[in-house]
């Protein structure tokens, strides 16, 4: 997946994916994720949504099961940098306030420290 | 003076990347009537859940024909109507909005939100999810 990066700083795995997040796409973005996830060593999962112009419900659903899996292995999952188009899918289903969002790179830095 | 109703038919078959593919065509073509950018996000987010879910459902998740029959009336509003031929919704339409652990089950939740009007039928052997949005007159291209 070319708009796919995907970095580990210290114990944190920093996806970016820059397209659209759809049907198309989840799959994949969860199959390589999980790849990642295996090799463990894994305290938290960030995901940049800065360079998604738009995101549907399969993207939704994709968001919500990594926050599961993490939250349930006692980890933890942040949204980094949202895009407009997706505050605005993520608000209409009222889930703004429901996942943990960095707010800028100092918040970030501060996790990867 | 009312202006005419404009229709116009697309239609491919369901994977995924020709589903969303029929939802950009139908926008794009859209755009050619509708200037406002907001309007034609949220028609576009229409036209990906109602397209995903036949992707999704209509065939018990192997591709099938889907078909977008719009009707424009400029000036007012845009009609359309997601076509399938696969086995129906039955019991499981649900336009609810589900708890935020559910990994699924937003689309009608959101097309509903987003349009003025939405409902699954079925008539004639046809699956159609009909959409009605109001687009004000300002929101239109001369």
């Amino acid at each position: 997946m070319e708009k796919l990066t995907i970095r580990r700083m210290n114990d944190v795995l920093l996806l970016k994916y820059a397209g659209e997040i759809t049907l198309e796409i989840t799959g994949d973005l969860k199959r390589h994720l999980e790849a990642e996830l295996d090799e463990g060593d894994v305290r938290a999962v960030v995901i940049d949504l800065s360079g998604v112009p738009f995101m549907d419900s399969s993207g939704i659903g994709f968001l919500v099961s990594v926050n599961t899996r993490m939250r349930s292995s006692g980890k933890s999952f942040y949204l980094y940098q949202l895009s407009v188009p997706v505050q605005k899918t993520l608000g209409l289903v009222q889930l703004l306030d429901f996942f943990q969002v960095l707010q800028d790179e100092a918040g970030l830095n501060g996790l990867c420290g | 003076m009312e202006q005419a109703v404009i229709h116009k038919v697309f239609k491919t078959i369901s994977y995924p990347g020709d589903s969303r593919r029929l939802a950009r065509e139908v926008v794009d073509y859209l755009a050619g009537h509708i200037a406002d950018a907001d309007a034609l996000h949220d028609l576009d987010i229409i036209l990906t859940e109602a397209c995903a879910n036949v992707c999704r459902h209509a065939y018990g998740g192997s591709p099938g024909p889907l078909e977008v029959r719009l009707a424009v009336t400029p000036g007012q509003g845009v009609e359309l109507e997601v076509v399938d031929w696969g086995k129906g919704f039955g019991s499981g339409v649900r336009f609810e909005n589900p708890g935020p652990d559910s990994e699924g089950g937003r689309g009608l939740y959101i097309m509903r939100m987003l349009s003025n009007a939405c409902q699954v039928l079925r008539r004639d052997g046809e699956n159609v999810v009909v959409i009605h949005k109001d687009i004000g007159a300002a929101q239109w291209k001369n």
